[in-house]
């Protein structure tokens, strides 16, 4: 499949990966933008099932986390870790078939969707047959992940890897203990948690799977590319092996603050706020530890328009997971909750943390595997004007929207009755609607210019084939 | 002293903000008399639009009928909302002189009071917008002032604290990272006080 010696990368899976990313990114982002018109317009299912946003929704968290989010994380797990180990990637005919293999489980279990399969679990929607389909190829991806590091020729494990591991190792616990079910049909399930157990699990997962896949996983990509980019040792090596096991300690308790005010316990829901407020400071750890290594290398932003993604996903990062542990404050929560302000502080992670950071690393990764410049810098400062103006535009509006939605929503009148109903709320949104419309068309204007950028860039190129560098004696296993 | 920089407050840096930023470069200005020559009067004009909006029209909030607070939680807001302006100005200020090491950034406290309050003064004026207390109308004047603002900060910094634009670009996106914590910091903290009975009755 591959022509390419023991000693050298496995290059061209890293850029396959990168483009199923892309791909999934203008995917997931269209049918974003597609359901935030629908809330305006409900009228655009033009009353095809298929269309609604009750499937839609799911389609556009499961395109965007699944199939861009994941491609690219392994697309950066696989880069990484063989340049830290200083060896070809572990089994790469596995990794091919976990390359394909995730991209045809991203694609059916999107049309599942639509066809409205569904176990009604929030990111965990894909029944029972993709859940396993999905299990295998997520061992698969370990195996290939840890015997790379398991053959390395170079003693130290770095902090990168330990993020990708504790991503692979977590995500492979959450997924396959949550998704326990009994099978019914082919496209139905029941979860064997009942009531409230159900919910505690359901949650344990969610939250977990914005912990170590959206953000754990990605630390990793900050961990490994932002040296690199810097062209620095990352600024305190201590800081970041500290912050990792905090976090990884600390994450695992927080996912019953999205149960606040529900029927689990009250210790239950105590405990995961306090732990989501402990959650800061690890958090921010790695961000301080982020900011400080590009502090130093400000030289480098005059040559390298990626570096600039980087540096803002970093403000993004401390942004979410500021608000994250302020939104869990049960008198906070009692406002936020089920408003557009939940919507809002997703999007400043997916957008200002997820999204950034991976547009940062493509626009450095694609020119250097295929040894060209990137196609245009002038391009890529532009969707770098647009990514910024669209997330906050996207915050902003949902801010708005989310604040006055609680507010109206507690409101009373002297006779302790509702003063707003549901449907007056939600019928005075629609202009928060259309600037948050308008915000997504920003944003997913900059990934159009992306994906024409990289394609440009990639067009008629093969891989470079990179040797495995000597090692130090003094590091050598 | 008398001249240079002070020519520029109070007016004159909001239609001329890059010539006020050269301007600053030159000069070491006291804190104290950028606060109570220039800032302080600045940051009094959002209190007093909202306070004779919300007086007159009452706040919409987008459902039918516009909340109308009685004058004690008005006033309330109002002084409120002054001590947040003021705080923000002051602790960003401090900060931003704070990072100014981290950036090879000019590290007189004078200087970042009034850079901070010429990038400030578009979104202070354009809270005029509060005069109709709307809260889609706010979003729609303030958001395209806030990009003008954020504008200023970016090509603010490396002129007015003497350090390269690329490090000014960190710097002002560190201070952006800190703006975006303290502003829903502060969404935050009024949401707690609010449904634990702490602050104004929103005439519900």
């Amino acid at each position: 499949m591959e022509a390419v010696s023991e000693n050298t990368y496995h290059d061209r899976i890293v850029i396959r990966l990168i483009q199923f990313s892309v791909l999934w990114a203008v995917a997931g982002m269209l049918a974003g933008v597609y359901i935030s018109a629908e809330l305006i317009w409900p009228g655009l299912d033009f009353g095809q099932f298929w269309l609604s946003f009750g499937r839609l929704r799911p389609l556009h968290t499961n395109g965007i986390i699944f199939g861009f989010g994941v491609s690219a994380l392994m697309a950066t797990a696989f880069y990484s870790v063989q340049r830290t180990s200083h060896v070809p990637l572990f089994a790469p005919k596995l990794a091919w078939f976990i390359c394909y293999g995730w991209q045809i489980i991203v694609l059916l279990g999107g049309l599942s969707l639509l066809a409205g399969w569904n176990t009604t679990k929030e990111y965990a929607e894909l029944e029972w047959p993709f859940d396993i389909a999905i299990a295998v190829l997520w061992v698969s991806f370990g195996i290939v992940f840890f015997g790379t590091i398991a053959t390395r020729k170079i003693k130290p494990i770095y902090i990168s890897n330990w993020f990708y591991g504790a991503l692979i190792i977590v995500i492979a616990m959450l997924h396959i203990v949550n998704n326990l079910a009994i099978p019914v049909t082919i496209d139905k399930s029941y979860s064997i948690y009942a009531g409230a157990q159900d919910a505690v699990v359901q949650w344990w997962y969610g939250h977990n799977a914005v912990g170590f896949l959206l953000t754990g996983g990605f630390l990793g990509m900050v961990y490994y590319f932002l040296p690199k980019h810097a062209e620095r040792p990352i600024w305190s090596y201590r800081l970041s092996v500290v912050a990792f096991w905090a976090f990884a300690y600390t994450y695992i308790w927080a996912g019953p603050h999205h149960l606040h005010y529900n029927s689990v316990p009250e210790w239950v829901q105590s405990l995961a706020m306090v732990m989501s407020v402990v959650l800061l400071a690890p958090s921010w750890a790695t961000m301080i530890n982020g900011i400080m290594t590009v502090s130093s290398a400000w030289e480098k932003l005059r040559t390298d328009p990626a570096l600039k993604f980087i540096v803002l996903s970093l403000a993004f990062y401390g942004l979410a997971t500021f608000e994250g542990p302020m939104m869990s404050i049960r008198s906070v929560n009692v406002v936020s909750h089920f408003t557009d302000w939940t919507i809002g502080h997703v999007h400043s992670g997916a957008l200002g943390w997820n999204a950034m950071i991976t547009y940062g690393t493509f626009y450095f990764m694609v020119p250097r595997l295929v040894g060209r410049e990137l196609h245009s810098v002038r391009l890529a400062n532009i969707h770098f004007a647009l990514a910024l103006a669209g997330t906050l535009l996207y915050i902003v509006a949902m801010w708005a929207a989310g604040v006055s939605q609680g507010l109206l929503w507690l409101s009373v009148d002297q006779l302790g009755e509702l003063s707003f109903g549901f449907r007056d709320i939600m019928a005075s949104m629609t202009p928060y609607y259309l600037l948050r419309l308008v915000a997504g068309l920003i944003f997913l204007t900059g990934t159009f210019l992306m994906t024409y950028n990289l394609f440009m860039t990639l067009k008629g190129q093969h891989a470079t084939k990179v040797t495995v560098p000597a090692v130090n004696p003094a590091y050598g296993v | 002293m008398g001249s240079g920089i002070y020519s520029f407050l109070l007016l004159k840096a909001f239609y001329k903000p890059f010539e006020a930023f050269t301007e600053l470069a030159k000069v070491d200005p006291s804190p104290i008399s950028i606060i109570f020559r220039y800032s302080l009067w600045l940051m009094l004009l959002p209190p007093v639009f909202s306070l004779i909006g919300a007086a007159n029209f009452g706040w919409r909030l987008g459902a039918n009928e516009p909340l109308m607070m009685g004058p004690n939680s008005l006033i309330l807001i109002s002084v409120g909302y002054f001590f947040v302006l003021l705080f923000g100005l002051v602790t960003t200020a401090i900060i931003s002189c704070w990072m100014a090491g981290t950036y090879g950034a000019s590290e007189s406290l004078g200087r970042h009071f009034a850079l901070i309050t010429i990038v400030a003064q578009p979104l202070a004026i354009a809270s005029i917008a509060h005069l109709f207390p709307d809260v889609l109308v706010n979003v729609l004047i303030l958001i395209p002032t806030l990009i003008w603002s954020m504008y200023l900060l970016y090509k603010g910094i490396p002129i007015a604290l003497d350090t390269p634009p690329e490090r000014g670009m960190l710097m002002a996106s560190s201070l952006v990272g800190w703006l975006l914590v303290a502003a829903v910091s502060l969404l935050g903290i009024s949401m707690a006080l609010w449904t634990m009975g702490v602050g104004p009755l929103l005439g519900v």
